[in-house]
């Protein structure tokens, strides 16, 4: 602002498009450099949303996978069912909560009985967790309704077939139309028993959901286990996964006397695992941003000492040291903007690209020890793409403030003398 | 000669200090970034192939062949204690834990409550040297002595069959020769691993009295070994190897046979992580690409004259090749120092960001990472960056052939 | 035979049909399920006592338990082991589904859980499972004579059970040869495929109790050639008065006999 008074603010607005005009020309005057520097960048946004594509599609299937395993936005059981999953603790939904169930924010709401049993074949047996479901509630609710791919679904809740999962089918040596044997502890706490046919066998990721489950109809399970009209639990899909208070309030208040659980509480470990991939995020865009700070610098650095005499004779003609540092911020930003394009379109590109999924399959057992799927969907987030942006935008423009503080300390006649 | 044209590279360099600096900073930033993270990476690896084999499984296993994929009753090692006791005189298994153990699946029963568990013998005073089960009891204390009449179990299955430290266990199972099983044993320890697999399903007791309920006369099933660092497991296996009968039919298995998906786990890691260092190399490479572009360019007039003088292209592509190697060589080297001291500081006292300890802890896993210092571990990292740097050298040194020296000479 | 009942009828609850046979009145039918029924009615009401080694034969080893039972009705049944000493004394209690388990070195009655059942009973080619089952078996089957043959100048009938729908059975379907004395003389059981899995064969007859019984009969799995077990009946009294207490929790910790 030195020789700010001589100039008023209506020449700097007169003069901001000729700024304009000047950055654009000077950042093609070396098309190659310009052009490696702008890879460079649009290489590091490309990463850095790629990758939180990859973090987030990942955790949003495990999280949508968990939910959609029998998990639900709500969960409600008798009081001691989360610790000791057993026939002992199921309960008569009291006329309350049936009547919040209907309520509209909910989405879907449906009671299961799920108690630990064991099957046989002729040749195997193994222990698995019976559930018995509503198969029309069912839809919407959990993976199983759109999970058999050989044979088909259940009708009813008094349906007498079962779905197995097709590992499960594997081990037991059975197939699709066999009859296979459930056999659990009931209500009397005595051994209830029944065959059931298997009318469709079901597809389900990870591995221990088609090998620890079986499915028959509700009413069935009911029956075999001597429980009346009794559930083990209800299962409820609300809007919002991230905003249950409401839900969970309504719920709680309908059955005071019952365990109303959000998935947060079912599933700690999943809230846990969203709350680390955050900080990695985080940690991975700052570090992209600094190896490409380095270029950025560097490169400005480079334009700005070639341009040493322009800039002294800018000077010298009376242009304020901040209108140069405006032309190279201008420039910067220019470069900057470009480059967003680019890695955003290219970002975009890849994703749909990899719409079908990155296979690492080959690891499937290890990824399962953690509950990751073997297939990677990468899903961009707008929050994730923002604050790249945001992040490239902000902090470059702040990065070139190095190279255009020092374009604008030339003095003049020094400047203009250099060769 | 050869040392003139590294001498001439050195002084080209520091034509632009700045310049350089810049350059060789964020190849230095770079590689910090590497060592710190891959000696992490290997670090928290090394952690938890060591925490997951410390809980119980331990780095090799003798048994018997066949066992590991139908552990019966009768699949034995028949002189388990005898074969223990040779390989713990062995000199080259000198600090090694070496532990026998029998197991049988059995019914625990408590009150009118029973669930189907894994019993375990072991030997109280050698358990503790190959797992942490014994360290890690919440309640009470943990098995005395190798007869002892007395059981530890985990919290899950303790709260499942309602039982407290005092309470007697009730354990119901097939011996060796098909005879019933059964024995009630005081409960003097809870134990807590934190997995959840064996804290619901794990009862340990003394081995001895686990062979006279099983019948087992002086069989086992497993002898677990575990070394202190987990590097002298292929001198375990070497050791263990030599010493088992050559009829006897036993096998020692490695922790990747044992638990299979834990390697998996690692590999998937390590090759999805191998996807975003490279990216941040690749970025960095562009990056200063253009200095080394620059380097060239501003000087096509002088290599214009040198052409003239007669050198030719080789000669100067070789010298703008090495002024880069130089360059990435500071880089690499200020690099290796700042990224050496963080990580030998992290390997003292640990690393870890928020969420992570209470993550880990979920797989029983402790949260404090300790960054791995090996010549891999330091030098993978600055060496993949140096193949990409000098990849990118290539590129200036290469457009030098297409100089023409009066057009160049003239150049601006 | 009964001894065959407690192995094969309790145990495999179809063989009940072929027990039930053996008692019945000469067959005139050719309807099996009439056949079957009233055989089932008839045996109902007997009780029995008998005694009965059980051999377990592996490739690498093999063992011998020697046992007594008693049986009342259908759904109430004790086996107590007389020897080895080792395991002398251990003892079942069966009423209706449910399975008690008695050991002396614990002195402890334990009830097995479900998640138990389809476990080994004493090492035995028998699981808890089979032991326990003793539901309505007229309910649980449908049955068909498939043939009558003649056989050593006895006639002999070739029975066919299938499970019914919801039945508690894995079977694809069971065959079962009798001879028109009512002995059995082959109980198969068939996978869904129609495949053999595991026969039990009489290899003896003998007069016992005043009828003549399979004093030797032999467990098998098709694919296990070298691993069987036989039960091989000493004695047995038929339709003996055993009282109800016999068949209590109390009596199977403290027996009076």
């Amino acid at each position: 602002m030195a020789r700010g008074p001589r100039l008023g603010s209506i020449a700097d607005a007169i003069r901001a498009p000729l700024l304009v005009t000047l950055a654009w020309r000077n950042l093609w005057r070396h098309k190659r450099r310009t052009a490696v520097m702008l890879f460079a960048l649009a290489l590091g946004i490309w990463s850095m949303v790629v990758m939180a594509a990859l973090i987030r599609g990942s955790m949003e299937q495990h999280v949508k996978k968990e939910i959609l395993n029998l998990t639900g936005h709500v969960q409600i059981h008798a009081p001691g069912y989360r610790d000791d999953p057993a026939v002992d603790y199921r309960f008569t939904s009291p006329a309350a909560l049936v009547q919040a169930l209907t309520q509209k924010p909910l989405v879907a709401a449906s009671a299961r009985v799920r108690v630990p049993a064991v099957i046989s074949s002729e040749r195997e047996s193994a222990g698995v967790t019976l559930v018995g479901i509503d198969p029309e509630r069912e839809r919407g609710l959990s993976f199983i309704s759109t999970a058999v791919t050989t044979g088909q679904y259940l009708a009813s809740p008094d349906d007498p077939g079962l779905l197995l999962g097709r590992k499960l089918a594997e081990r037991l040596e059975t197939a699709l139309g066999r009859r296979v044997v459930l056999m659990s502890q009931d209500a009397n706490n005595q051994i209830g028993d029944r065959g059931f046919r298997v009318v469709g066998i079901f597809d389900a990721d990870p591995q221990a959901m088609e090998t620890g489950y079986v499915f028959i109809g509700l009413d069935a399970a009911r029956k075999m286990l001597k429980i009346g009209n009794d559930v083990s639990e209800i299962a409820v899909m609300a809007r919002d996964r991230n905003r249950l208070d409401d839900e969970v309030q309504t719920l709680r208040a309908a059955a005071p006397d019952l365990d109303v659980a959000p998935w947060t509480d079912v599933q700690p470990l999943l809230v846990l695992t969203e709350k680390v991939n955050n900080v990695v995020l985080l940690i991975w865009f700052a570090v992209v941003f600094a190896a490409m700070a380095f270029g950025l610098i560097n490169t400005l650095l480079m334009a700005v000492f070639e341009r040493t005499r322009e800039f002294g004779l800018f000077q010298a003609l009376g242009m304020p040291p901040r209108f140069i540092i405006g032309q190279v911020l201008i420039e910067s930003l220019m470069l900057l903007m470009l480059a967003l394009v680019l890695g955003n379109l290219a970002s975009w590109a890849s994703v749909a690209g990899l719409r079908g999924g990155i296979d690492l399959s080959a690891f499937s057992e290890g990824l399962e020890m953690v509950g990751m799927s073997p297939v990677i969907y990468p899903a961009l987030a707008a929050g994730d793409i923002t604050a790249a942006n945001v992040i490239v935008v902000v902090l470059g423009v702040l990065a070139s403030l190095y190279p255009a503080w020092r374009a604008s300390r030339y003095v003049p006649v020094e400047a203009i003398t250099r060769t | 000669m050869e040392d003139v044209v590294l001498r001439l590279a050195w002084r080209n360099l520091w034509r632009h200090k700045r310049r350089t600096w810049l350059t060789a900073s964020a190849i230095a930033f770079v590689t910090v970034l590497m060592v710190f993270l891959i000696t992490l990476q290997l670090g928290s690896y090394n952690l938890m192939v060591d925490s997951s084999l410390r809980i119980f499984t331990g780095q090799l296993q003798v048994q018997r062949e066949g066992y590991l994929d139908k552990p019966q009753i009768r699949t034995i090692i028949p002189d388990a204690l005898t074969l223990a006791q040779r390989l713990r005189q062995n000199p080259a298994l000198d600090g090694v834990g070496i532990v026998v153990r029998a197991q049988s699946f059995a019914l625990a029963a408590s009150g009118t409550r029973s669930f189907g568990v894994q019993v375990v013998g072991t030997e109280p005073e050698f358990e503790g040297r190959v797992s942490t089960i014994p360290g890690l009891i919440k309640a009470g204390r943990y098995l005395s002595t190798a007869s002892a009449q007395e059981a530890v179990l985990g919290a899950a299955l303790a709260k499942n069959l309602q039982i407290k430290v005092g309470d007697e266990l009730t354990l119901l199972g097939s011996a060796l020769d098909g005879s019933v099983a059964a024995t009630i044993v005081p409960v003097v320890g809870i134990f807590e691993s934190g997995m959840r697999d064996l804290d619901r399903v794990l009862v340990e007791m003394p081995l001895r009295t686990f062979q006279d309920v099983f019948g087992m006369g002086e069989g086992a099933h497993a002898i677990a070994l575990l070394a202190p660092d987990i590097k002298q497991l292929p001198l375990l296996q070497r050791e263990v190897d030599r010493q088992l009968p050559a009829t006897s039919r036993l096998v020692a298995l490695d922790w990747e046979r044992l638990i299979p998906g834990l390697k998996q786990l690692i590999q998937a890691d390590w090759t999805t992580a191998w996807f975003t260092y490279i990216a941040l190399i690749v970025v960095v490479t562009f990056s200063i690409l253009n200095t080394f572009i620059m380097s060239v360019l501003e000087r096509t007039r002088e290599f214009g004259i040198m052409l003239a003088l007669g050198a030719t292209p080789l000669r100067i592509g070789t010298l703008v090749f090495i002024e880069t190697a130089l360059l990435a060589l500071i880089g690499l080297l200020i690099g290796l120092a700042i990224g050496i001291l963080i990580a030998a500081t992290l390997s003292k006292v640990g690393f870890t960001y928020p969420g992570l300890e209470e993550l880990m802890g979920q797989y029983g896993l402790p949260g404090m990472i300790y960054p791995k210092l090996s010549a891999t571990s330091i030098l993978l990292g600055p060496a993949v960056i140096l193949t990409f740097i000098l990849i990118a050298a290539l590129y200036p040194a290469l457009r030098i052939r297409k100089l023409q020296p009066v057009e160049a000479i003239h150049a601006v | 035979m009964l001894i065959y009942r407690m192995w094969t009828l309790s145990y495999f609850r179809a063989s009940v049909l072929l027990l039930a046979l053996a008692f019945a009145a000469p067959a005139r039918a050719q309807d099996a399920a009439a056949i079957v029924k009233s055989a089932i009615d008839y045996w109902r009401d007997v009780s029995s006592y008998s005694v009965a080694d059980m051999v377990i034969h592996r490739p690498d080893w093999q063992r011998s338990v020697t046992f007594r039972v008693w049986t009342r009705g259908e759904k109430q049944s004790l086996v107590r082991v007389v020897a080895p000493p080792k395991d002398a004394g251990n003892a079942t209690l069966l009423l209706d589904n449910d399975m008690w388990s008695f050991t002396p070195k614990i002195n402890r009655v334990i009830k097995i859980p479900s998640s138990m059942m389809n476990q080994s009973w004493m090492g035995s080619d028998f699981s808890n499972n089979d032991l326990s089952k003793a539901d309505d078996l007229i309910e649980q089957y449908t049955h068909k004579l498939l043939a009558t043959q003649t056989q050593d100048g006895h006639t002999v009938y070739v029975i066919e059970s299938i499970p019914k729908e919801a039945a508690p059975v894995v079977w694809g379907r069971e065959v079962v040869t009798v001879r028109d004395d009512y002995v059995l003389l082959e109980h198969a059981f068939y996978d869904q495929q129609g495949a053999l899995v595991k026969k039990l064969t009489t290899q003896e007859l003998k007069p016992m109790g005043g009828k003549i019984v399979a004093a030797r009969q032999r467990m098998q799995k098709v694919d296990k050639p070298n691993e069987w077990t036989d039960v091989r009946t000493h004695e047995v009294k038929f339709g003996i008065d055993i009282p109800a207490s016999m068949f209590t929790l109390a009596n199977l910790r403290n027996p009076r006999e």
